[in-house]
């Protein structure tokens, strides 16, 4: 069975220390928790960048080609219509179009990229169980690890009360 | 004093001396109380307002838009002036949001829920009167490109078409960047509710976010990705509004300098419903040491700047139809001045040029009420802006016998009546059941400040008390 030890900090500063040592002594599994984002947390959690703007970039360009592909299929394609003579494919008329489908689809590439990327939402987690973990949405910095077979919980849990926790929990991942 | 004061002005941008949980308390507090008298008051008197709504578009649909005052050659008329003013008004909701964050200006953060949640419930209300005014409003979706049997497409060469797509990519991105914003508040929220059906809601809606750093590094990427997305499509959005007028040839609209002229229009009157709805809020709601006099202050200087860009605008517009030369237009500037809509003109020019100059005082800036009577002053002001725009340019075609005054009937009242109804009680709504402050961006803001002593001269005092 996995289980996840929780340990809440005062300050951010001691809460990324605890991640940076617990990183280099070979835990994995590590995260941090607070109620805004801190700076420094992705280089002591070792976190790769964020492929959000990858996402968008893809989706913007994707959007305004479909824009694009949509008013021409429509308007020249499909059904055209001569409208006085005007060109079928009037490329200056497709470009507020182009442009809303684009901003349209980058955008809902960074929404739902962002979710997808966090894996949200997943409305419960074993981090919760922990009394008292509600603070780290309010004033408190939470560190968390799960923990594989071969870790000692009670030698992690003395490690964090050296690198400055105010409490240390350990919870199973399966509850009852 | 703690907070974040600037040395060169007088009032912080946060005047708190709570420390973060208690901060949290005293703004997410609200929510949990039952709603005072006064609240049921407003909320009854605004769905009265949503039922007005509802009996006259119930007798629009069933009669057709011959109950209103259009006519030809004025076919647009109230509707379309209260569609471009809705949506005009949420434009400054985007601009705070997302402009201001771009250019890391730190007082927009107290109020950029605020002006979001202005911006969605104005963009529904104008997305309704396009609708309304069809008169067939059951064929609304043949605006949508799908593949229907009779293989007829909409005409992408038509600004209404832009428009529709304007309009509805301008709704869901707002509601994105909306929510996103709100999702790390929404967990505050569930952290500190303390029913058992209070924390399920609010964990729901917060989709179960840990404030991990996995999370946030996503979340500020994305956050600030939308932010620059935004920006330019609420430029694009009002551009588009004024195309529909600009790409006509009917005199008083066939004028390149509408695009920056509305946009310019629609910041400042979305600047004045900001602080129309925020000065009773701040008071109400006791918000008064996160919403400073500083946000008051700033926020005159935006209308005073882009009170004067319209006042350009309306120069502009009156030196071209003479410069231009063309009888009609020329007719058509004077006829605005003198005419039949001559009390609407000069009411328009007095309420968003001469009131904004009060603004030069700072005196008025840090007057909650002065500036409070100063922002209804502008937002009448918009409305008949648009209104002379549309209306008095219709009625004064090019050909005499078809000129025909416009006389609005009591469904369109009703109607625009109702749509104010519909936004304040949406508003009422929002600002009892969501958290209103973006708390988590202020916690944010104080912490950074107290951590970075050099960005002293940014944001001032360093001694934030944890």
């Amino acid at each position: 069975m996995r289980r996840w030890i929780v340990a809440e900090f005062a300050a951010p500063e001691t809460s990324l220390e605890a991640a940076r040592r617990l990183r280099a002594s070979g835990l994995t599994g590590l995260d941090l928790h607070s109620p805004f984002p801190i700076e420094g947390s992705d280089e002591a959690l070792g976190l790769r960048p964020s492929p959000i703007p990858g996402a968008v970039l893809c989706g913007g360009l994707i959007g305004a080609g479909f824009g694009y592909w949509l008013q021409w299929f429509c308007n020249a394609h499909d059904f055209p219509i001569n409208v006085g003579g005007r060109p079928l494919q009037s490329a200056p008329a497709f470009v507020p179009i182009v442009f809303e489908l684009g901003v349209l689809f980058g955008s809902a590439a960074a929404f739902f990229g962002m979710f997808v990327a966090a894996r949200l939402p997943r409305l419960h987690h074993p981090v919760f169980e922990a009394d008292g973990f509600r603070s780290a949405s309010v004033d408190r910095f939470w560190l968390s690890a799960s923990l594989g077979p071969g870790d000692d919980p009670e030698h992690v849990r003395a490690r964090l009360a050296d690198l400055g926790a105010l409490r240390v929990e350990i919870v199973p991942e399966e509850n009852p | 004093m703690p907070g974040l004061a600037d040395p060169l002005e007088r009032d912080p941008v946060l005047a708190t001396d709570r420390d973060d949980a208690a901060l949290g308390d005293r703004l997410l507090g609200y929510v949990w109380q039952p709603p005072r008298r006064a609240w049921w008051a407003m909320f009854l008197l605004s769905a009265s307002g949503v039922g007005l709504l509802g009996i006259a578009a119930v007798y629009t649909f069933g009669w057709g838009v011959g109950t209103w005052g259009v006519q030809i050659p004025v076919a647009w008329a109230f509707a379309i002036t209260e569609f471009v003013w809705w949506i005009g008004i949420g434009h400054a909701g985007t601009l705070i949001s997302a402009i201001l964050l771009l250019f890391l200006q730190r007082w927009r953060t107290s109020i950029n829920r605020f002006a979001e949640t202005m911006t969605l419930f104005a963009v529904m209300c104008a997305g309704m009167f396009p609708v309304l005014h069809l008169g067939r409003p059951w064929f609304a979706y043949w605006l949508i490109p799908y593949p229907a049997t009779m293989r007829v497409w909409p005409q992408f060469r038509s600004a209404l078409v832009w428009d529709m797509f304007a309009v509805s990519t301008y709704f869901t991105v707002s509601l994105l960047f909306w929510y996103l914003g709100l999702v790390p508040d929404l967990a505050a929220l569930r952290d500190a509710s303390q029913r058992r059906w209070q924390r399920i809601a609010y964990g729901i809606l917060a989709l179960g976010w840990r404030g991990s750093a996995r999370h946030w590094r996503h979340h500020r990427s994305a956050y600030l990705l939308l932010a620059g997305l935004a920006t330019p499509l609420v430029v694009s959005v009002h551009t588009v509004v004024s195309m529909d007028f600009a790409i006509s040839l009917v005199p008083g609209w066939h004028s390149t300098i509408f695009p920056p002229y509305f946009v310019a229009g629609a910041v400042f009157s979305g600047f004045a419903l900001v602080a129309t709805l925020i000065i009773p809020a701040r008071r109400f709601l006791r918000l008064g040491e996160v919403i400073t006099l500083r946000h008051l202050d700033n926020m005159c200087k935006v209308m005073l700047v882009m009170g004067w860009v319209v006042a350009y605008a309306y120069l502009v517009e009156t030196f071209l139809a003479f410069y231009g030369g063309d009888r009609v237009e020329m007719q058509l500037a004077v006829d605005r001045v003198r005419g039949h809509y001559a009390v609407a003109t000069w009411a328009t020019v007095f309420c968003n040029v001469v009131v904004p100059q009060a603004f030069w005082s700072s005196r008025v800036r840090r007057s909650p009420i002065a500036v409070w009577i100063a922002s209804i002053l502008i937002n009448v002001g918009m409305y008949l802006e648009r209104y002379v725009i549309i209306v008095a340019s219709l009625a004064h075609d090019f050909v005499p016998s078809a000129w025909r005054p416009f006389a609005p009937t009591w469904v369109d009242v009703s109607l625009y009546v109702g749509t104010l109804g519909f936004f304040f009680m949406m508003f009422l709504l929002a600002i009892k059941l969501l958290p209103i402050v973006p708390l988590t961006e202020i916690r944010e803001m104080r912490h950074e400040v107290a951590r970075a002593p050099e960005l002293g001269v940014l944001a001032g005092s360093t001694e934030v008390s944890r």
